[in-house]
């Protein structure tokens, strides 16, 4: 197994590390004025879960690789990384030299240490794929048996079977790679002072005020830039926007409802932009409960509603709509899914097959979603189409604590749903959401079950990445789709205003206004 | 009475849908993970045994560990209860001020236009919602005057203070005027108000030295009543100006399910409330001699 061959991945990874050169000459100093909607609730990778802790972590730490613009994976603090044939075992090499801000050098037990500590945080369906690692995360095992240290700069990382994204978990935030001494020195304050390898090192936070972080010279990529990111921490978006054209912001979000008005303004509309993002809105049933524990009732709800009033009227067409699971913006979406077409008619008919005609011994249906204002009016537009085929929606609209609860729990048999992908790949959305082996809080809160969709779904997660790997997902989002285990509403995009004069600023599916969670290394003020 | 606050406070969150160790771990929840958590936030013991827990470690001053930010509680509000006192004395002295001035300059002349203008500012000063004024005051005078910063604490400068401090302010400052102009009113027909008149002292003198003092016991009542109002204010001011305070916490504390912060923020703001109201009974002891001899 040493004499592993290197994929053509690898070399593709080594390929990508030098390209892409900007049109302009960056110009080096200057402070970016970013911002975030909520406090972060750590900078720790490993107990994050959330994207405004991850938009600091990604610029404090670095990982073995990362997705570059086109989301592919390329080298980070790994130079390079060889893949056994059978897609097993994968082998890092670091990049010799690498310095965490406090001038210690990487080495290959770091990654060890680092992984470990993670697969007990609050992210370790991360680390699962790897043999022994089940074992390590119920704490039956003091080490995760598979991973292991070749030499001071050669990790190895061997899988219980092949994983096809696993090289999308490597350049994810929770494998970031951390110090062993700060963290056992910081203890839990590690979370409020994080230290890394990263191209910006930690300088303050004082909690609902502002992150500060500044440019660390020693950076193995060289000095970003930047010299220092200031992040306010702004809960109203209305206030967000306020700054951002008082100048005192370089970037944000663009705010609920004036995603128009805002490409109409005559300042603003050279700012504004807006690119699709991985994320779906979407219904889901408790399909083991009735009356959803029949698919022609879920059928007939299906094809009763008509998600293009949502996607124009109150998103101002600013969002993609949706004819399957899957977002366009991700690797492996297929054009070719058909979506259950609005059909009253039809839906009447499925109705009265289901022993249900026009509606009778229904009663009102309650519908569960998390309180903000969007969502209690999608809800509303919902209620107001199902009246049509003679389905009552009873509203429960509860805070996000209380909606996870009932969705995980299963008391919830129509509820709200939206889904962002951690990484880009097809598994992360379909085999999360709709594999038995994932029922309840794990992410099946439809608690679907289908023996067939499971097994294409093993079958996509264990291929190499290609078109065959792909019509598995597809033939299973289709399934699942006639299935109405899911209906989609539309797909996510990142609505955000940037000033001119922020150079760099990358706008891959993966980076959403106002966190944005693009590498700021990358950023340049032109002023 | 700060027990049965803390008290009702855990059953509410009791019987409140929703776990701290699941709203901790986003969308998707690994359930070894869950459990782990669940445990090291003593979650899986009884009730009663986690509120005696809580209790003895408040007996030595310790408020406990937030689940959200793995620090102590006392921590967490220690950083954030700066900014509250001065965003509330700020507001208090805005209402003090402008509503006292408001209140004596409307009574000098009652029924005048300068009265009614006066007292219809009060009443939509009463009635304006925190959310929506703040956001004019910062449209205004931040975005399009550029006079003041729209938001934040800005490391405590006193322009970041102006307009939250007016916002929060400004709910109070009604209230204050109109019992102020009610309370002078009621003093000004006393007898030795009259008595000074015919004295022949200047109405300056009558209304700002006799008049005025007497007419500010009930106005002291109203701010201490009021210290309530700033505190039911402040969530919604700080949301809008970004201020770091303690009712942004505690919203926040709130929709995480993070009891041990959202105990805290209830002690303090149970603690400033009983405060506040024994400054008030101090200060008839500064304005009214007479409380001074019956408390003597």
């Amino acid at each position: 197994m040493r004499k592993a061959a290197v994929l053509t991945l690898a070399v593709v990874l080594v390929a990508l590390a030098g390209a892409t050169a900007p049109a302009q000459t960056p110009r080096a100093g200057g402070t970016l004025r970013a911002v975030f909607g909520s406090d972060p609730p750590t900078l720790d990778p490993a107990h994050a879960t959330d994207t405004t802790s991850s938009a600091v972590i990604r610029q404090v730490f670095d990982g073995l690789l990362e997705l570059d613009e086109t989301l592919t994976p390329v080298p980070a603090l790994a130079r390079s990384v060889a893949v056994s044939p059978d897609g097993r075992v994968y082998t890092f090499a670091l990049r010799p030299g690498v310095r965490f801000h406090t001038g210690r050098e990487l080495r290959a037990a770091d990654v060890k240490y680092s992984f470990e500590r993670a697969a007990r945080g609050k992210r370790p369906w991360v680390f699962e794929k790897i043999s022994g690692a089940r074992e390590f995360i119920k704490g039956a095992a003091g080490e995760i048996a598979g991973l292991r240290v070749v030499d001071g700069l050669r990790v190895e990382l061997r899988l219980d079977r092949p994983f096809a994204p696993f090289l999308h978990l490597m350049a994810y935030d929770a494998a970031a790679i951390v110090p062993r001494e700060e963290v056992e020195a910081r203890g839990p304050g590690f979370a409020s002072h994080p230290v890394g390898t990263g191209a910006f090192r930690f300088v303050s936070w004082r909690r609902d005020d502002q992150v500060v972080l500044e440019r660390f010279p020693g950076h193995f990529r060289g000095p970003a830039h930047l010299e220092r990111i200031v992040f306010r921490i702004i809960p109203a978006e209305i206030t967000r926007f306020n700054e951002y054209r008082a100048g005192q912001l370089d970037l944000t979000d663009i705010p609920t409802g004036q995603c128009r008005s805002v490409q109409s303004d005559a300042q603003l509309r050279g700012e504004a932009a807006v690119w699709p993002t991985l994320g779906t809105h979407g219904l889901r049933f408790n399909v083991e409960k009735p009356p959803f524990n029949d698919a022609r009732l879920r059928r007939a709800l299906a094809h009763a509603l008509d998600p293009t009033l949502i996607v124009e009227r109150l998103l101002e067409g600013c969002v993609h709509p949706a004819r399957g699971i899957l977002p366009p913006a991700l690797p492996g979406y297929s054009p070719a899914i058909r979506r259950l077409p609005l059909d009253r008619e039809r839906a009447r008919r499925l109705l009265a097959e289901a022993g249900h005609p026009g509606g009778r011994g229904l009663g009102p249906i309650p519908f569960n979603f998390n309180t903000n204002d969007l969502n209690q009016r999608i809800a509303e537009v919902l209620q107001a189409q199902l009246r049509e085929i003679g389905i009552a929606l009873e509203l429960r609209r509860l805070d996000w604590a209380a909606h996870i609860k009932v969705v995980d729990d299963g008391s919830a048999v129509f509820f709200r749903q939206g889904w962002i992908a951690d990484y880009p790949d097809p598994e992360n959305f379909l085999t999360v959401l709709f594999h038995s082996r994932n029922i309840g809080a794990a992410g099946n809160t439809s608690r679907y079950r289908n023996p067939a969709v499971d097994r294409l779904l093993d079958e996509g997660d264990a291929m190499a990445t290609g078109a065959a790997r792909f019509a598995r997902y597809h033939q299973a989002e289709q399934a699942i789709v006639d299935d109405a285990a899911w209906i989609s509403l539309y797909h996510y995009s990142s609505r955000a205003l940037v000033k001119r004069h922020v150079k760099g600023l990358e706008r891959s599916a993966l980076s959403s206004a106002p966190e944005f969670l693009a590498p700021l290394r990358k950023v340049w003020l032109d002023r | 009475m700060l027990f049965g606050i803390t008290l009702l406070v855990f059953l509410l969150n009791a019987v409140a849908l929703g776990d701290p160790a699941r709203a901790a771990m986003g969308q998707r929840a690994d359930p070894a993970a869950l459990e782990r958590l669940r445990r090291d936030y003593a979650l899986d013991r009884p009730l009663a045994v986690q509120y005696a827990t809580w209790i003895g470690r408040l007996a030595r001053g310790d408020l406990g560990t937030s689940f959200r930010e793995q620090r102590p509680v006392t921590e967490v509000i220690a950083e954030r209860l700066p900014a509250t006192v001065r965003l509330a004395l700020a507001a208090t002295l805005v209402a003090v001020v402008l509503g006292v001035a408001a209140g004596t300059l409307a009574a000098v002349r009652p029924g005048s236009v300068l009265d009614h203008a006066l007292m219809g500012a009060a009443v939509l000063g009463i009635s304006t919602p925190v959310f929506w004024l703040g956001m004019m005051l910062a449209l205004v005078f931040a975005v399009t005057l550029g006079w003041l910063p729209v938001s934040g604490y800005g490391g405590g400068s006193l322009a970041h203070l102006v307009l939250p401090a007016l916002t929060l302010g400004a709910l109070h400052t009604g209230t204050v005027a109109r019992m102020t102009r009610a309370s002078l009113l009621e003093v000004v027909r006393q007898d030795y108000v009259q008595t000074a008149r015919a004295k022949g002292l200047p109405e300056r003198v009558v209304l700002g030295k006799h008049a005025l003092r007497n007419a500010l016991i009930p106005v002291v009542t109203v701010i201490g009543i009021g210290l309530a109002d700033l505190l039911v204010g402040a969530p919604l001011t700080e949301t809008v100006f970004a201020w770091p305070g303690l009712g942004r916490l505690l919203v926040a504390a709130v929709g995480q399910r993070d009891l041990p912060v959202v105990m805290g923020a209830v002690l303090v703001f149970a603690l400033v409330y009983v405060v506040g109201n024994l400054l008030v009974d101090l200060a008839y002891l500064l304005i009214d001699p007479r409380t001074r001899r019956a408390a003597a």
